[in-house]
């Protein structure tokens, strides 16, 4: 079990640090900005929807990098570190951790240019190297407003429909999901069924993503999930679920 | 690894954070991964085409057109791209949007429990509360108090209808238009929209 899959609910955190800012730190821009190039360079996107001329963009880029690819890293986190770390504090680590796995970069390199930073002092203000196409560019602006839709068309009719007494499934914990901790085994009710059907970026094996399949929105009353002392009886949680981690009730 | 070096947090972790992302930035520009213009670009996204600003407008019409409002609650997607806002709007991460509306005895709330996802082209980047662990563990079981942490007092009648994004649809809240603005200019309307009140924790006040 991951606590990551299982935020939902947890007590005794104490109040909710309100900090508006998207980035608390400059650096943090960053990161962001190396995660949305990576995502908009990504090798998959050759088949995606639309399809993007991936091969022809020169860029050394040559790996597989989603959102799911993110999350998992991050769920495959200490959980203890997960908390400890500031959200562009986990993405540093992981995407910093890809690069060097996936051989773009050796971890001498990296120390050894980040020391030579913090000798300059100045690390955010100092230069950068100059150099890469603006192709490059194009590609991941193209992918920011194209996107990367998840939706098919398949001709395989939902198994449930609004108002379908359903249970969510305790499906076998894997390395990611979309199903949250919170609500598996708790009983809910079809609220809504999408149109279409969605992939999900890869196969997240027996836990079940990936080929598309309907998703529905989902409503649980509150005390279904946390039991009635621990939960607010005048709220609904609805949840979107991907099918396969729905049965009937 | 012992508790006393887990929950050691290193003094400069901020320079060396900001070191450690320049120096990969530079080495990804070094190996033609990504060009030393590719950031600044991103970024500059997210300032001028992709953010709240075009939630703003799209509650701000809602708010004048019951018909676009009609039009909007069925399917978001396609109501947004009748608007004269940037290219974009069904790009990445605005690929399937769904709105909530708020009114009289119901409120609504968007979260996410397993990440931090988010209607990108109409909200922009969403704000570190939403992302902290914290705020997506409570709100799920709890949000009448945060709620209240965050400034809105619901009364206990209303009813909270919390959304949790854990599969592919990213949501966005229409908040109710608040009293004494009849006389107001769309635009004037847009400029009252906060990201918060488009998240559901804020109320919009004239």
């Amino acid at each position: 079990m991951k606590l990551q899959h299982h935020l939902g609910g947890i007590e005794n955190l104490g109040p909710v640090d309100f900090q508006k800012r998207v980035f608390v730190a400059p650096w943090e821009e960053r990161i962001f900005g190396i995660h949305v190039a990576m995502m908009g360079l990504s090798n998959h996107l050759a088949s995606a929807l639309p399809k993007y001329p991936i091969s022809e963009v020169p860029t050394r880029f040559e790996s597989f990098w989603t959102w799911g690819h993110l999350r998992t890293g991050a769920e495959a986190m200490n959980p203890f570190d997960y908390f400890k770390f500031r959200y562009y504090e986990k993405w540093l680590g992981g995407i910093s951790g890809f690069f060097v796995e996936e051989g773009y970069v050796t971890e001498e390199e990296l120390d050894a240019k980040t020391a030579e930073y913090l000798a300059d002092g100045n690390v955010d203000e100092a230069p950068l190297p100059k150099g890469g196409s603006p192709a490059i560019d194009s590609q991941v602006i193209r992918y920011l407003l194209e996107g990367d839709s998840p939706k098919r068309e398949v001709p395989d009719k939902p198994r449930f429909k609004v108002g379908d007494k359903v249970t969510i499934k305790d499906v076998p914990p894997e390395a990611h999901t979309r199903c949250p901790g919170h609500l598996r085994g708790r009983a809910g009710v079809i609220s809504e069924v999408y149109e279409g059907a969605y992939a999900y970026f890869f196969s997240t094996g027996p836990d079940g993503i990936g080929e598309p399949m309907p998703c529905y929105s989902v409503a649980f009353e509150p005390a279904e999930i946390w039991g009635p002392k621990l939960s607010d009886q005048k709220s609904t949680f609805y949840a979107d679920l991907f099918e396969v981690y729905i049965e009937a009730a | 690894m012992s508790d006393k070096k887990r929950f050691s947090y290193d003094t400069d972790r901020e320079i060396y954070s900001a070191a450690k992302v320049r120096a990969l930035e530079a080495l990804l520009i070094e190996k033609g991964v990504i060009s030393d213009k590719t950031v600044d670009k991103v970024l500059d996204f997210f300032e001028t085409k992709m953010g709240p600003f075009n939630g703003a407008r799209i509650v701000a019409r809602a708010w004048v057109d019951p018909e676009f409002k009609k039009r909007l609650l069925k399917d978001a997607t396609t109501a947004i791209a009748e608007l004269d806002l940037p290219a974009g709007m069904a790009g990445a991460e605005g690929e399937h949007i769904k709105v909530a509306e708020n009114r009289p005895g119901v409120h609504n709330v968007i979260i996410c429990t397993l990440c931090s996802c988010y209607p990108w082209p109409t909200l922009g980047l969403p704000p570190y509360w939403f992302k902290d662990p914290t705020f997506r563990a409570r709100m799920a079981r709890e949000p009448r108090a945060v709620l209240k942490e965050f400034g809105v007092d619901l009364d206990p009648s209303v009813e909270i209808k919390l959304w949790d994004s854990s599969a592919q649809i990213r949501w966005m809240v229409l908040p109710e238009r608040p009293a004494g603005t009849d006389n107001m200019s769309e635009a004037e309307l847009a400029a009252l929209l906060t990201p918060e009140a488009m998240m559901g924790v804020a109320k919009v006040a004239a």
